[in-house]
């Protein structure tokens, strides 16, 4: 089913690039352009394999890229489709560029609140969303928390977030130490490969 | 019965009416909610204590159950629900979350660690979620805390 949906989105979107991985480990996924999500998803809607049901968008934060991920189901068909495109980091200049994305809100209602869970957790802009809030997240919050490179904040709102005497600060100090130790190498290496 | 005189200490009377009157506010945060919810409910029933008139404001309860976690976004309201309550009010921190942030306690970024940050707590129920009986031994330590209040040293009639 997946190579005639690769297929399928091939001849339909020009340029969209979408490739099968299922050399992965889990569900096979189908890769597509950032450029051309909008038109990917509007075409698995109307076209012949009926995607008429949005279940998730959901994002990670991986080394290099960011990657946001669709569920699709289908009704009519009983079938489920794994979507991702990458966004990825550009670290010209140490300046990293906010990653943007188009919204898929005009075609699956369901996709507002995702897609704004998904900017409250990993920052991921959505173009033309129509309510570019936070969901989760107060309005005055600093940050997104799923990035790896999130560092919580000490104070919120006069409230102090750990309190020393409430952490114990030996459990974290020995955390910290392995991590000085051993680096972040473990971690990153299922990113690399 | 008729023309009997009952001769008490004030103290003594104004502890009995409160001790057994007390009403929970109507609010949950999480799933020490549910442990809650089946306190009150037909099996265990806080009613046996006085304590089942849920009430769905803050402005006509006594006692404020803090049960679940206490994120740094809900802290605000917490605050704004406990103020808005009339006094004599009492708090009872209900399981781990909001005794000291539970699970949270290292790496939650959004937890407050422990409600007796923003508002001050009579008793502090342990467990996660805690049985009911856990609870009904929080509220029976809570009563006693109130049959020993004494009117002049109050702290309720002190603010006034």
């Amino acid at each position: 089913m997946h190579n005639d949906i690769v297929k399928f989105l091939n001849e339909s979107v020009s340029g969209c690039e979408a490739t099968l991985r299922d050399d992965l480990a889990g569900d096979p996924v189908i890769f597509v352009n950032k450029e051309n999500i909008y038109d990917v998803c509007k075409n698995l809607k109307e076209g012949k394999f009926e995607f008429n049901v949005l279940q998730v968008i959901t994002g990670t934060d991986y080394e290099d890229r960011y990657e946001v991920s669709y569920i699709l189901a289908s009704y009519s068909k009983n079938s489920e489709l794994i979507l991702k495109t990458k966004l990825n980091k550009d670290k010209d200049e140490n300046k990293e560029t906010e990653p943007v994305l188009d919204t898929v809100t005009s075609l699956w209602k369901a996709a507002n609140f995702q897609e704004r869970e998904c900017y409250d957790m990993l920052g991921v802009t959505f173009t033309n969303h129509p309510d570019p809030r936070r969901i989760l997240c107060p309005d005055d919050w600093k940050g997104f928390p799923l990035r790896k490179d999130y560092v919580v904040e000490e104070v919120y709102n006069g409230m102090t977030v750990n309190p020393a005497e409430k952490i114990n600060s030996a459990d974290h100090n020995y955390f910290q130490e392995m991590k000085e130790k051993y680096g972040d190498k473990k971690v990153m290496h299922s990113w690399k490969k | 019965m008729q023309d009997s005189v009952l001769m008490l200490k004030v103290d003594d009377f104004f502890n009995w009416g409160r001790k057994n009157s007390l009403w929970p506010m109507t609010f949950g945060l999480a799933c020490c909610a549910i442990e809650m919810m089946a306190t009150g409910a037909a099996k265990y029933d806080l009613e046996r204590f006085g304590c089942g008139a849920f009430m769905a404001t803050p402005r006509r309860a006594d006692l404020m159950i803090v049960a679940g976690t206490v994120s740094l976004k809900m802290a605000t309201r917490v605050k704004t629900l406990y103020e808005q309550m009339p006094g004599p009010k009492y708090v009872i921190s209900m399981g781990s979350c909001a005794n000291k942030g539970g699970p949270y306690w290292q790496h939650g970024y959004h937890v407050l660690k422990g409600v007796d940050e923003v508002v001050p707590v009579d008793v502090y129920v342990p467990g996660c979620p805690p049985r009911p009986e856990a609870l009904i031994e929080g509220l029976m330590v809570l009563q006693k805390k109130i049959a020993n209040e004494r009117l002049l040293t109050d702290r309720w009639v002190k603010h006034a």
